[in-house]
């Protein structure tokens, strides 16, 4: 009995150990890709279109570009298109841009200069998703010689932009109206407008989410939403959090002041957890947005300088801090809410930032709004949202730029 | 430059005519039987030159020059001709007093020649009785006798008429019986005339000299021979024919528009007005800098008004024994008027409690300032062959020139990018504009009739209109600042120039012919037989090329503070300009082929015409686009048959009772289609290629009575269903500026009665008209509202109303007071219209409702010699405001105040 338990054990032992070197089934397709079902070859376009880019190729579109009712317009990851002559993209059907973070699309004018192209004009689009492209160096005038939006929609459909990068606008950057349903998440706008246009520009019935987003020196304000006023109903209603919004506001001139977020119109906003550092006005609530409805709390209020004094005529300073919550609106502290009374009072402590107010379109956005340890926005968050405040939080959920 | 030699012409005219003078006939023409004084009768010597038309005391004095015997004749419509034998001594003045009979019956046969003087009010109460339609007439003599400077203000004055006129400008159209006037007709001595006017099928009835016109004739239904694009009716506008004596009539007059006795008038450089864009004058590749664009037409300065002058003279005579004759007439009119008006922009109030009441959103105060220079040249030739072959070429060129400036300040009240916290606060935006317009019309014709038997008559024409509009360099500034809530403000920053460059055309080529064959049937009945066709090609072309300037950001690249214009820094957006890629660029053409067959039967009292007309139609256009858009180019046909009936059954030698049906149309504009906006001045018009002509079924009944001379009384009503009326809805108000587009809302009924008066009591005169038009359509409005539980919706909901631009009540009433002895006039004309829809908008109950008005106008004369007459008018003594209103709010109300004029009238 004690042989065969001798024999035994050591044999129990090797297959234990054996069997612990086991590995998971593996199966693998080597060399075999399921061709898109209509590719676009690469090289100059224009004109009507239907199809997928493909992966890594370069497009450079020649004049405006159709995507008719019906048909789609995808693009796989990493591919590059090239604007020349001041075209735009007219989408009519659906637009399905699916970069990945490895591997990001890029949409930019042949010039690389603001202004020299035309956006994405999507007023009676089927669908738009949008995830993890460049587009940089829209808003070149239109036919009749008036600035472009970058992303113009007018319809109730879904627009899903996630994790894109949006640089060197001329007008409104995003301006959607008319009952669509929005999905705007961590994406970085950077610099647009030239002395107008808003980053944000929701109207008319919107509903959704902006959220995790970065904005950073834009012309007029960061997000802005308003009802028609004459079909107010249905209200535009959308929640606003957790976005880092940084130096807005400024070029349009002191007598149209941009807002980090306004409310206006008979529109209903839910506003917390927001990051809003240096904006001409902070969150400015008109008295004729829907204020019953609209709620607001733990956004963090910063200004880095005491009086900002106006580049243009030196005669106007602005205390930023006054203007958290201007007095042309209805809006007021906040509880919850981090509001700085000096320099260093709830600094953000943004991994890097000089302390910028004003700067130009087309200025290159060489910070890093991340937060340093320590930083007050940590933990300070309304929960129903996230436990941070800004952009970068702690959790997987934030800003991944 | 025109002006000078026009005033050197007219001075020397007056001094050749003024003297030389020893054998005086003198005397007075009147009616034998009413003994009313005839004016426009024509006095002469059967066989030498000279004579003299009565004036309106029906006084006329003839100058001789060498003693002997003389025949005297006297011509007048309607009357016996006058005979007389008169022997003539030198140094002596000769009295002779006429009195001429009424002829009992008018003429059966057809006639070609023999056109009289038929500017008389006489005859245009002839005209009326005898038309085969249901008409109104209005004579020069009526026209020179009221405040009336051009045609617009003239037609007032017809029965059922009223105009329409844009605020800060003095742009008229006619509105016949409360209809809208792209339902109605405009023609010149009885052909279309092409607008030079973007956004119309007319031409503005203010560019019209009412000097020129001989006649206007309002027909508010249709034969078979009239063209079927006439919902309300047709104005006729019958330019001066050569007479058969030498007629020179002359005026010259000055005034003053009282608006500027409050404020000053806003001047320009027109000088810095560049007639080429710059890609015209470089080339379409060229990259427009910022030196390319100048300043100074933005540079407005304050003026003393200057002072408005009107000049006229028409001439005319026959040669080559009468065959030959010519008549010639020029207008001149170079006024300097101005508009205070208050532009406000409303909306829904979405405040709690509000209950998405209208609320003005925006106010804009806006000043206009405007010099407006007309000149209408006028001429015709005819040839008559012999008493049944005639030839006429009658051309028609009117020049406009208008130079405006517009200041505006426009506060926003609610939301908006201002942040108003409570009056005196928030974002003030300044817009100013100034602009320059030149408009040509020409308009050529040679027709011809002729009597090719006793039976048959020919009458055929061939039409070249052409009009021109050019505005160089509409330029536009909008600086802004902001008035704090603690009341301090922040400078004036610069937001953007517009420029513009816009230039259009409209040419019709059309030809028509007509033949007649009248026959009696037994001794009191006649039957006439007509038909004819008509082709008609029109071209339009616009042409537009846009920069847009906008501030040269600062070092923070933001928007610069502005100081003036001449510091202004800028760089050029669209450097190309955008006459290579604009929709607006565009050309578009109508092609109308037309027939119709007509009888006209008079069987003792009864007299029946009918017929049919059909008219078929191409229209379309190509915006030539750049980039494919769908809507680029489009082509509609169309044919409509057109039937028509009316009776006319004679009660009894003085009145008249007519029943009528016909149907007709009414097409859009070339432009109302093209979907493209084009600048207007205070309107700018987006056009609708899915628009529709309207159809229209139209019943009217009028009774007549003509009691004496220079007197009437009608009475009538009418029906009328419209299928698919074209109406302009509100798209957008911003920057001051209105942008409307025509749609169909569905199909209208318009119901209406008139009356028409007048009478004489010695030395007085009465004379009004009234009209009541009800109209109704149904269409489908956003109606918002908060239910019991709370639940805000805004959901579709059918409202009914008005037909836009239909007036309810119209009236117009003249007194006239006349004293033959002391040889002067004074007129006193009322106007009233009631509540019209101006501007269609999206919201239930919340149209745009321009308010009752009341003019009030005063004209005198006096004759202080054999050629000379003393005249002064004053118009809208009242001040009348026009205002526009939502409900109780004031959208929009634009002051001009009085203005007067006073001046000399010379005549042969």
């Amino acid at each position: 009995m004690k042989v065969i338990y001798k024999i035994f054990l050591p044999a129990l032992c090797t297959v234990a150990l054996l069997s612990s070197c086991k590995k998971e089934e593996v199966t693998s397709f080597t060399n075999i890709q399921i061709p898109s079902a209509s590719p676009i070859a690469a090289g100059n376009i224009s004109g009507f279109i239907k199809g997928t880019f493909l992966k890594g190729q370069v497009y450079t579109i020649t004049s405006d570009l159709t995507v008719k009712k019906g048909d789609t317009l995808a693009s796989q990851p990493g591919t590059i298109i090239i604007v020349k002559n001041n075209a735009q993209i007219n989408i009519m059907g659906v637009l399905q841009l699916l970069g990945s973070k490895e591997q990001p699309i890029s949409f930019n004018s042949d010039s690389n200069m603001p202004g020299t192209w035309g956006g994405f004009q999507c007023d009676t689009a089927q669908a738009i998703t949008i995830k993890w492209t460049h587009i940089d160096n829209t808003g070149g005038p239109d036919a009749s010689g008036s600035a472009r939006g970058t992303l113009k929609v007018k319809k109730a459909i879904n627009v899903d932009i996630e994790d894109c990068w949006f640089t060197n606008g001329q007008d409104d950057l995003m301006a959607i109206a008319k009952g669509a349903t929005v999905t705007i998440l961590r994406n970085t706008i950077n610099s647009s407008g030239s002395t107008d246009g808003e980053a944000i520009n929701l109207k008319t019935g919107v509903k959704g989410v902006v959220a995790y987003n970065v904005i950073f020196n834009q012309a007029g304000s960061g997000v802005k939403l308003e009802t028609s006023s004459s079909v107010p109903f249905p209200q535009t209603e959308v929640d606003v959090y957790n976005n880092t919004i940084v130096s807005n506001g400024w070029r349009r001139g002191s007598a149209e002041p941009g807002r980090a977020v306004s409310v206006g119109v008979n529109a209903i906003g839910h506003i917390y957890n927001n990051i809003i550092v240096n904006n001409f006005h902070g969150i400015e609530l008109f008295v004729d947005g829907d204020m019953a409805k609209t709620t607001y709390g733990n956004n963090l209020f910063y200004a880095s300088v005491d009086n900002y004094t106006d580049q243009v005529d030196s005669t106007q300073k602005i205390n930023i801090r006054t203007n958290f919550y201007p007095a042309s609106g209805t809006g007021s502290a906040r509880v919850t809410d981090l509001i700085s009374k000096k320099i260093g009072d709830f600094d953000p402590l943004f991994v890097s930032f000089d302390g910028m107010v004003a700067a130009p379109n087309g200025y290159v956005n060489k910070y890093d709004f991340r937060l340093q340890n320590g930083s007050p926005a940590y933990g300070a968050g309304f929960t129903k949202y996230n436990q941070d405040l800004g952009a970068y939080t702690t959790d997987a959920k934030g800003n991944q730029h | 430059m025109t002006n000078k030699i026009f005033l050197i012409l007219t001075l020397f005219f007056v001094i050749t005519f003024g003297y030389a003078q020893n054998i005086v006939l003198k005397g007075q023409v009147f009616d034998a039987k009413t003994k009313e004084p005839l004016s426009g009768a024509y006095v002469h010597f059967d066989d030498r030159k000279g004579g003299a038309l009565t004036d309106v005391y029906g006084q006329y004095a003839i100058t001789v020059t060498s003693s002997g015997a003389y025949k005297i004749k006297v011509k007048y419509i309607g009357y016996e001709e006058f005979k007389k034998e008169l022997q003539f001594t030198a140094g002596k003045t000769t009295v002779l007093n006429i009195s001429l009979t009424q002829k009992t019956e008018s003429l059966k046969t057809v006639n070609v020649y023999g056109k009289g003087i038929i500017e008389t009010e006489i005859s245009s109460r002839r005209s009326e009785k005898l038309a085969n339609n249901i008409t109104n007439v209005l004579s020069a003599q009526a026209m020179q006798r009221s405040p009336d400077i051009n045609a617009a203000n003239a037609l007032q004055r017809i029965s059922a008429v009223t105009i329409q006129r844009n605020s800060g400008s003095d742009e008229a159209f006619a509105i016949i019986r409360g209809l809208e006037p792209r339902y109605n007709n405009t023609l010149m001595n009885g052909v279309k005339v092409t607008s030079p006017d973007p956004a119309s099928r007319f031409i503005s009835l203010s560019i019209v000299p009412s000097d020129l016109l001989e006649k206007i004739e309002v027909s508010k239904t249709l034969t078979p021979e009239m063209e079927g694009d006439a919902i309300g009716g047709t104005v006729n506008l019958v330019f001066k024919d050569a007479p058969e004596f030498e007629y020179f009539k002359a005026n010259a007059s000055v005034g003053y528009s009282g608006i500027f006795l409050n404020r000053k008038f806003d001047a320009f450089d027109h000088g810095a007005i560049q007639n080429k864009s710059v890609s015209e004058k470089f080339g379409p590749a060229y990259i427009a800098g910022p030196g390319n664009f100048s300043r100074a037409n933005l540079d407005f300065t304050k003026q003393t008004a200057p002072v408005t002058s009107l000049l006229g003279f028409t001439y005319g005579r026959r040669f080559l024994n009468n065959k030959l004759g010519f008549i010639i007439s020029d207008s001149y009119q170079n006024q300097y008027f101005g508009t205070n008006s208050q532009f406000n922009i409303a909306q829904l109030d979405a405040r709690p409690g509000k209950n998405y009441e209208p609320v003005i959103s925006d106010v804009a105060n806006r000043i206009y300032s405007t010099q407006q220079l007309n000149n209408g040249l006028s001429a015709h030739l005819d040839y008559k062959f012999d008493d049944k072959n005639k030839i006429s070429l009658d051309n028609v060129y009117l020049y406009t020139h208008i130079a405006q400036t517009r200041l505006s300040i426009d506060t926003s009240i609610l939301g908006g990018n201002g942040g108003r916290v409570g009056p005196g606060t928030g974002t003030v935006f300044n817009d100013n504009r100034s602009f320059v317009q030149d408009q040509y019309v020409d308009n050529l014709k040679l027709s011809g009739k002729h009597l090719l038997s006793n039976h048959f008559m020919f009458d055929w024409a061939g039409v070249y209109s052409n009009a021109i509009q050019n505005s160089p360099d509409r330029a536009s500034i909008s600086i802004n600042h902001l008035i704090n809530p603690d009341f301090s403000s922040t400078p004036n920053y610069f937001n953007n120039i517009s420029r513009i460059w816009q230039k259009s055309g409209n040419k019709d080529l059309s030809t028509f012919a007509n033949l007649g064959y009248k026959t009696g049937i037994g001794n009191d009945n006649t039957i006439e037989l007509k038909a004819g066709g008509l082709y008609r090609h029109s071209t339009r072309y616009n042409n537009q090329n846009a920069y847009t300037l906008r501030p040269a950001p600062s070092a923070s690249g933001g928007k610069s503070t502005y100081l003036d214009i001449y510091s202004a820094n800028w760089v050029v957006y669209n450097v190309t300009g955008t006459s290579v890629s604009d929709k607006a660029n565009y050309t578009a053409y109508e092609d109308i082929t037309a027939g119709y067959g007509e009888f006209k039967l008079s069987v003792k009292k009864l007299e029946i015409t009918g017929g049919i007309r059909f008219e078929g139609t191409q229209q379309g256009y190509d915006t030539h686009p750049v980039v494919l858009d769908i809507r680029s180019n489009a082509k509609k046909t169309y044919t409509d048959v057109l039937p028509g009936l009316q009776f006319k059954y004679k009660l009894n030698e003085k009145s008249n009772l007519r029943v009528s049906y016909f149907k007709s149309i009414s097409r859009p504009a070339l432009f109302e289609l093209v979907p493209t906006p084009t600048f207007g001045e205070s309107t700018d018009v987006t056009g609708n290629p899915e628009v529709k002509h309207t159809e229209a079924q139209n019943f009217d009944i009028r009774y007549e009575l003509f009691p004496r001379n220079e007197e009437q009384f009608f009475i009538g009503g009418f029906y009328k269903n419209l299928v698919n009326p074209i109406e302009f809805a509100l798209s957008s108000l911003s920057g001051g500026q209105a942008n409307t587009s025509p749609q169909n809302f569905g199909n209208a009924k318009v119901t209406g009665a008139e009356i028409v008066y007048s009478k004489s009591f010695g030395k007085m005169g009465i004379s009004g008209n009234y009209t009541y038009t009800y109209s109704n359509i149904s269409t489908t409005k956003i109606y918002t509202s908060t239910d019991a539980s709370g639940v805000s919706t805004s959901v579709p909901k059918l409202q009914s109303r008005p037909l836009q631009g239909q007036t309810g009540d119209v009236l117009n009433i003249s007194l006239l007071y006349k004293n033959d002895k002391k040889k002067a006039f004074i007129q006193l004309a009322y106007t009233y219209t009631s509540k019209t829809l101006a501007l269609v908008y999206p919201n239930y109950g919340y149209d745009y409702y321009q308010q009752p008005q009341s003019f009030l106008a005063i004209s005198g004369e006096k004759k202080l010699n054999k050629h000379f007459v003393f005249t002064a008018k004053i118009n809208n003594l009242f001040n009348t405001a026009t205002t526009i209103k939502i409900g109780n709010l004031v959208q929009s109300k634009d002051l001009y105040n009085a203005s007067l004029n006073m001046g000399f009238r010379y005549s042969l």
